[in-house]
């Protein structure tokens, strides 16, 4: 197992009431995962992906990554095991505008240290395995949407993650270059990464071979 | 990685072109307008130092005044002082007199020339401040009479670059003399106070008529004498002044001498009779907070910007989060963008500074280099800076590096309370410091003007003073028939309107003036403690000078030389207890051992401005004096070179052996004003400076607002609100700080200029407008940098704004 959430709740105070964002959520992932996660706006399911994710806190129950947990763990700790194990993956790709292609590609490395051969390898791979060699000098602003979410997973993928998530990741994108992505993460999958998005298209919701639907915080 | 960094920062910068060119041009003015501040501090804070000089100081004179206060009376002391003290205490080493001739006409070589610091001094001058000699022998240089030390420029003149040791010079003062060169030392810097072209042995004095017995003899009587002392190393100073102070060599009891250290002199001293004017430690404060206020400024303005440029890149730093970065690899990358942007400034300011620094030179007529500056001070200049900097950047990179990242992605950073308070605690100093230059402009704009438009008692337009050197020698009798002639030749000129002979004028220096205690009373009182002026003039004096009579008249037209007669001014009137000036024509007074008789009072005269006090002043009779006083014909005046010409060859007509020089007697007068008018052109400058950048960090603020504050606009518009409307909820906020802002400035900005007015002795008033006018202009500057901003926010689609969520 991958991780596993127990009675996982989260809410905000407003006037004296709890709103519940997430309430008592129950859910497992094993390595090789693919799971969707579906509900109507508001159901929380972004915020379910940035609890496992690490990005958010929650108020009550247990989350269990690989052999730590989650819930007793410091702030800084947390976001090592984050920044190690997990790979994301945005609706608007969220690429640096300042930086090329290749420089996306590398920045993670660099927070992560990785010697400057390695880097330049890892890049290369990258680069070749989602062919876009030919636009690693380019900035984000000259590439299509399509283009643009290519780079970000190949970002989230570059420090070999255990996990990607990925929040509506062809939100931005017309059909073709959705299932462009789509297929690719069928790809990845199958090369034995765990991936776990968020989306709202129930054609989307069929690459995954598990779904949570969620509604109002809760699993229905 | 650092590449990595550096290629974000220069990316970033040039894609906001805008952005980066005020930061760093805000930036770059604060940096500059702070560097050559501070190097013209540093010039005048390093006057007089040199090898040793810790341990020398200058003996002066305080006197009683009124009941049992001393208060510091004159620069110079007597010429007994120094034995006297060399004898008497042993920590006193060695001391050195000068005797100031000031003007002196030279003649060597076929060549004539007139220099300003003429000097006599004891041997032991190279000793107590530590000069060698760049030729001559340190040890016989000033010892026999008639030898003299030129300074290299001077001796570079008149003999190039021949070697002068052993060639004669002729000195005119009064009675000519012939004396040799022994010797040749380096030019006085710019930075000491005691400025030198030559110097006299002293021995040279006894043999020459020209400087009067009862000066020269040894006496406690006439202090004409600059006196400096080395002390011993590590001497106790405070019980060495306290028994120089108790101590009472020369039997007057209304006086004492004391010391200071000759280091302090420049700036800390301004007695009557200091060898030239010297600074003000006043000026020199208010330089410096002015110098900090800015650099400040410019970094809270940059503060301001960074921290809102900083929500522009929220979402970069929760990608960088996301994808791994520490917090403290984003601080650094933040730092690092922070200094590169600052070196930028600091590169542009260096080379602001440079280009400035010719035309800064002259306007500050003082030779502002790194040159004078220590090494220490550039230090500190410059660690000031860097600290700035480092603390500057500091606050945005950790604001930036604290987004929580699933916040920042979503671009939903609104700033903490906590953030928003520091930010309208930066503007509100901003405004704080602003308000309090603006004050502070006004009131010395107002003050100088003030001090320009106060009557002086005497008219200066038009007033030529002409003096020169004859080079023959003459009797006293032909000189006063030449002068008569003179008089009636110039006087014959169209051109010319009135002609008269003086000694002194109004705002020439001080030492022209003779001084003297010791007076009796009208009514038989005795009085030994006030000091009293007096100069020499002919009858027409007052008819060419415009000084106007409240009683009584001019020296009749065929006085004696020796005539008892005197013309003075109704502050000394008032000094002798004649309290109805009317009734003081007739009355006697004795001074100098005879019987004077007041002939005349002239009407609130100032001789010195409106700086000091008006002193009391005793004009006598004299048939030949040193400045032919030209009252030029209004009418006839439209270039001043041809009079000129005319007067020269008047002049040299009737002595054909002579040097000539002139002098507008206003430009002279107002020339006392230099230093003050160029104080307040600094001040407006850098007030003006530190406006506009305040103007830039309010524009970024209201940017940063309206950024923050965009979608409550598109709200309010899609609601119906006008752009008026909008306009004012923009604006209210900023008016309340600048509110906040001037509150606090009135009791800073009154207490500075109340400062700085009391070094006045006429002074204009603090009025309310003054404050009021400081603050509106506050506002209004306000308003319009911020209404600019927020125009183009209210003005803006409201569906954009709204888009966003």
């Amino acid at each position: 197992m991958l991780l596993q959430l127990k009675n996982v709740s989260k809410w905000v105070q407003s006037g004296g009431q709890k709103i519940f964002l997430l309430k008592d959520i129950n859910f497992w992932v094993n390595e090789g995962d693919f799971i969707s996660i579906m509900g109507p706006s508001g159901s929380g399911k972004s915020t379910l992906l940035n609890v496992i994710g690490m990005l958010d806190n929650f108020n009550e129950g247990e989350y269990s990554f690989l052999e730590d947990s989650v819930h007793t763990l410091k702030e800084k700790h947390r976001a090592n095991l984050y920044k190690q194990y997990i790979g994301f993956v945005f609706q608007s790709y969220h690429l640096i505008d300042e930086l090329t292609v290749k420089e996306n590609l590398e920045m993670p490395l660099l927070y992560k240290k990785f010697g400057a051969s390695e880097r330049k390898s890892l890049v290369g791979d990258m680069l070749d395995r989602f062919n876009i060699v030919g636009k690693k000098d380019l900035f984000p602003s000259q590439l299509s949407g399509g283009q643009q979410q290519l780079v970000g997973i190949a970002r989230a993928l570059i420090a070999s993650p255990k996990l990607i998530l990925a929040d509506e990741p062809t939100g931005n994108l017309n059909s073709k270059q959705g299932e462009e992505i789509m297929e690719t993460f069928t790809q990845l999958n199958k090369e034995g990464v765990t991936i776990i998005q968020v989306t709202h298209s129930e054609k989307n919701m069929k690459y995954g071979s598990r779904v949570i639907n969620l509604l109002d915080g809760s699993v229905v | 990685m650092y590449t990595l960094y550096f290629k974000i920062a220069i990316r970033y910068l040039l894609k906001n072109k805008l952005y980066s060119f005020i930061n760093i041009f805000g930036l770059a003015i604060g940096i500059a307008s702070f560097i050559l501040i501070m190097m013209y501090v540093n010039f005048e804070r390093s006057y007089d130092t040199f090898d040793g000089s810790e341990n020398v100081y200058r003996v002066y004179m305080d006197y009683l005044e009124g009941g049992n206060i001393f208060k510091p009376g004159d620069a110079q002391s007597y010429n007994m002082t120094g034995p006297t003290l060399k004898k008497e205490f042993p920590e006193v080493l060695e001391y050195v007199r000068f005797y100031r001739l000031e003007k002196t006409t030279l003649k060597s070589n076929e060549k004539v020339l007139e220099v300003g610091n003429s000097c006599i001094a004891d041997p032991s001058y190279f000793s107590v401040f530590n000069t060698k000699l760049l030729k001559g022998d340190v040890n016989t240089a000033l010892k026999e009479p008639n030898s003299i030390v030129l300074t290299e420029g001077l001796a570079k003149i008149f003999f190039g670059n021949e070697n002068p040791i052993g060639k004669t010079i002729q000195i005119f003062w009064r009675e000519p003399i012939l004396v040799k060169i022994t010797g040749v030392v380096k030019d006085t810097p710019q930075n000491s106070h005691f400025k030198i072209d030559y110097l006299l042995s002293y021995s040279t004095m006894m043999g020459w008529g020209a400087i009067d017995k009862r000066e020269k003899t040894l006496n406690w009587n006439q202090n004409m004498y600059y006196t400096y002392l080395k002390v011993a190393p590590n001497s106790n100073i405070n019980a060495l002044t306290k028994k120089i102070i108790e101590s009472d060599f020369d039997g007057h009891i209304d006086e004492r001498h004391n010391i200071e250290p000759i280091e302090s002199i420049h700036l800390h001293s301004n007695k009557p009779y200091e060898s030239e004017a010297n600074g003000s430690i006043m000026r020199i404060k208010f330089l410096t907070a002015i110098a900090i206020i800015i650099l400040v400024l410019s970094l809270l303005n940059y503060i301001n910007l960074s921290t809102t440029k900083s929500l522009e890149r929220a979402k970069e730093v929760g990608v960088r989060k996301v994808v791994g970065a520490q917090k403290q690899q984003l601080i650094v990358q933040s730092l690092l963008e922070s200094i590169i942007l600052n070196v930028l400034s600091l590169v542009l300011a260096i080379i602001v500074t440079v280009i400035i620094l010719p035309v800064y030179t002259s306007f500050t007529g003082k030779v502002a280099t790194f040159e004078y500056s220590s090494i220490t001070n550039i230090l500190l200049v410059l660690g000031s800076i860097l600290l700035g900097m480092i603390l500057a950047g500091l606050y945005p990179a950790i604001l930036l590096s604290n987004y929580a990242p699933s916040k920042a992605l979503k671009g939903k950073i609104r700033t903490s309370t906590n953030g928003l308070h520091i930010r309208k605690g930066l503007i509100i100093t901003q405004f704080l410091a602003t308000i309090v230059l603006l004050i502070g402009t006004i009131v010395i704009t107002k003050q100088i003007s003030f001090m320009k438009d106060q009557p002086i008692g005497s008219d200066l337009n038009n007033v030529l003073a002409i003096n020169g050197e004859i080079l023959t020698e003459k009797t006293d009798s032909i000189l006063k028939k030449n002068f008569t002639v003179l008089l009636d030749e110039v006087k014959k000129l169209s051109t010319v309107e009135n002609v008269s002979l003086a000694d002194s004028y109004p705002g020439y220096d001080f030492h022209s003036l003779s001084s003297f205690m010791g007076i009796t009373y009208p009514d038989g009182t005795q009085d030994n403690q006030k000091v009293w002026y007096g100069y020499e003039v002919n009858p027409s004096y007052f008819d060419v000078m415009g000084i106007e009579f409240l009683r009584g008249e001019t020296f009749h037209k065929n006085a004696s030389e020796h005539s008892n007669d005197i013309v003075v001014n109704e502050k000394f009137v008032k000094e002798i207890g004649i309290t109805d000036p009317n009734l003081a024509v007739g009355k006697k007074t004795k001074f100098w051992g005879s019987e004077w008789n007041i002939i005349g009072v002239i009407k609130e005269y100032h001789h010195f401005g409106l700086k000091s006090p008006a002193i009391p002043i005793i004009l006598r009779y004299t048939p030949t004096k040193d400045f032919l006083i030209v009252k030029l014909n209004a009418k006839s005046i439209a270039d001043y070179r041809p009079i000129v010409a005319q007067l020269k060859n008047t002049w040299s007509s009737v002595f054909p052996e002579s040097t000539f020089n002139y002098s507008f007697v206003d430009q002279k007068f107002e020339a006392q004003y230099e230093e003050d008018n160029k104080f307040g052109d600094a001040f407006r400058i850098f007030t003006a400076l530190a406006i506009f950048i305040a103007a830039l960090g309010l524009f970024g603020l209201t940017s940063y607002t309206c950024i923050q504050r965009k979608k409550e606009i598109g709200i309010r518009k899609v609601n119906g609100a006008s752009i008026f409307k909008i306009l004012k909820m923009l604006n209210i906020d900023f008016i309340k700080w600048v509110v906040i802002a001037f509150v606090i400035a009135i009791p800073i900005a009154w207490y500075a200029m109340n400062s700085w007015l009391n070094n006045f002795a006429l002074k204009t008033e603090l009025s309310w407008w003054i404050f009021a006018m400081a603050g509106i202009l506050a506002l209004g500057i306000t308003i319009l940098t911020v209404s600019w901003q927020s125009f183009m926010a209210a003005n803006g689609n409201p569906i954009e704004a709204l888009k966003d969520e």
